[in-house]
């Protein structure tokens, strides 16, 4: 089953809705980073709330979008992650280095209206 | 939070195992009492005789034991004082029937774990164990004077196998108490370890004080994860005022916690680094990386303030402060 990515104004929600295999996991990176590009989306939000495993496979993959679409010019907050997967990841030394995380959707898409506003605001004083 | 422990579950486990008591071990605690199989030889033909005089010895010493107010409490009715009778009756005549292996071994043992578990005094154990030492010796005599020798050296054996199953009582009762000694330390420290406190809309306060080892890392971040979603926290200041020393082990506890605590979004603050803290992770090379630290609570929780764009101020009209005023 492919994960549905929603566009909502300037970002993209890829909402998680079960456990996912490699392949739908590779295929979730491959529309995303797609999607920002038709979207020109500013930031994407990847919810994995219902996820009660996170292998070494899905932390690489969620690292690598992360990257990708930092490329494109668009941020990545992973929102969702359970206490007890955030606990087994820090064992397994999958700390997903450098992605911005939040608590869930709401924290992160007000987390990346926020970057994106001191943005502008840092652009525009630039301009002056 | 259920997470995944490697356990063995004790109840699998006999007792021996449990208390580490191996072939090699038995054999060592009969070496030390020197009892050999000319012991076992010499008690096996003590069994026919040893059943003629085992209900008198009981009877006896029954009617001593029950002498001691605190012991006739043990005893609330007489169905139960036969039963008990009937199963003194069959650890005594276990005595010269030989086989002194790990079956007999367990068998004592939970003799053992009985009597300790319904509080019987080592006291009276004892006791019991002496009783029956002086009446068979009596009991022997009588039935054989004319071969004093041979009766001493029956005795003799009948001692040594005593003193082994006393050997393994008492460990039972020093195993238990020790077992309960640790049960009970490992929940106060629980109760008291892991306090965390909510200190502002979004930003909890985590005071760490005595030693950190793994499991109670384990059980602070567990404890922290769970808050972080409950209160639905931002930022949280852990403050190690109370943390005696700080190795790499100590270190990497800290960044775990602080990794798992950034998965869920939140961002950690550790504030209490004494001077003499920093001086020792410099000298032994520890990095707590990433982390954002400061050096007492009082910067902690300003700069926590600060990240969730809190401003504090202070108002000297309200604590009568008018030095200021007028100036």
């Amino acid at each position: 089953m492919d994960v549905p990515i929603l566009k909502q104004g300037d970002y993209l929600i890829a909402s998680i809705l079960g456990a996912l295999t490699d392949t739908a996991l590779t295929r979730l990176q491959e529309n995303l980073v797609r999607s920002v590009r038709k979207y020109r989306s500013k930031g994407v939000v990847i919810d994995v709330t219902v996820l009660d495993v996170m292998d070494s496979f899905a932390a690489r993959t969620l690292r690598a979008i992360t990257i990708m679409t930092r490329l494109l010019g668009a941020r990545v907050v992973i929102v969702g992650i359970q206490p007890e997967i955030a606990f087994s990841m820090v064992q397994l030394g999958l700390n997903l280095e450098g992605a911005l995380t939040a608590l869930d959707l709401e924290d992160g898409l007000a987390m990346l209206k926020t970057a994106d506003t001191k943005e502008q605001d840092r652009l525009r004083r630039h301009g002056r | 939070m259920p997470l995944p422990s490697p356990h063995i579950p004790e109840k699998f486990l006999t007792l021996a195992e449990m208390m580490n008591i191996s072939e090699q071990e038995l054999e060592r605690r009969k070496q030390i009492l020197q009892f050999g199989p000319e012991d076992e030889a010499r008690l096996r033909k003590l069994a026919p005789v040893s059943e003629q005089y085992a209900d008198a010895v009981i009877e006896a010493f029954y009617e001593h034991l029950l002498t001691f107010d605190e012991m006739k409490a043990f005893f609330p009715d007489p169905a139960l004082l036969n039963r008990v009778k009937a199963r003194q009756k069959e650890y005594f005549l276990r005595l010269t029937q030989g086989d002194y292996d790990l079956e007999y071994a367990e068998h004592r043992l939970k003799i053992g774990a009985v009597h300790e578990r319904i509080d019987l005094p080592v006291k009276h154990y004892l006791g019991m164990y002496n009783f029956y030492l002086r009446e068979v010796w009596r009991h022997l005599f009588e039935i054989d004077r004319v071969h004093p020798d041979e009766t001493l050296a029956t005795f003799f054996s009948l001692m040594k196998l005593t003193f082994l199953d006393i050997s393994l009582a008492i460990d039972t009762y020093i195993d238990s108490r020790e077992r309960t000694i640790k049960a009970l330390q490992q929940e106060v420290i629980q109760e008291l370890s892991t306090p965390v406190l909510p200190f502002r809309e979004g930003m909890l306060l985590l005071p760490i004080i005595g030693q950190i080892d793994a499991q109670r890392a384990r059980q602070l971040t567990e404890h922290l994860l769970m808050a972080i979603r409950a209160n639905r926290a931002k930022v949280i200041v852990i403050d190690i005022t109370g943390v005696a020393t700080v190795d790499s082990r100590v270190a990497n506890h800290l960044v775990q916690t602080v990794d798992a605590a950034r998965l869920m979004g939140a961002k950690v603050v550790i504030s209490g680094i004494s001077p003499e803290i920093a001086l020792t992770m410099v000298t032994l090379g520890i990095d707590l990386g990433p982390v954002y630290t400061v050096g007492d609570l009082q910067n902690g929780i300003e700069h926590a303030e600060r990240l969730l764009g809190y401003r504090v101020e202070r108002i000297p009209e309200a604590c009568g402060d008018r030095h200021g005023e007028g100036t």
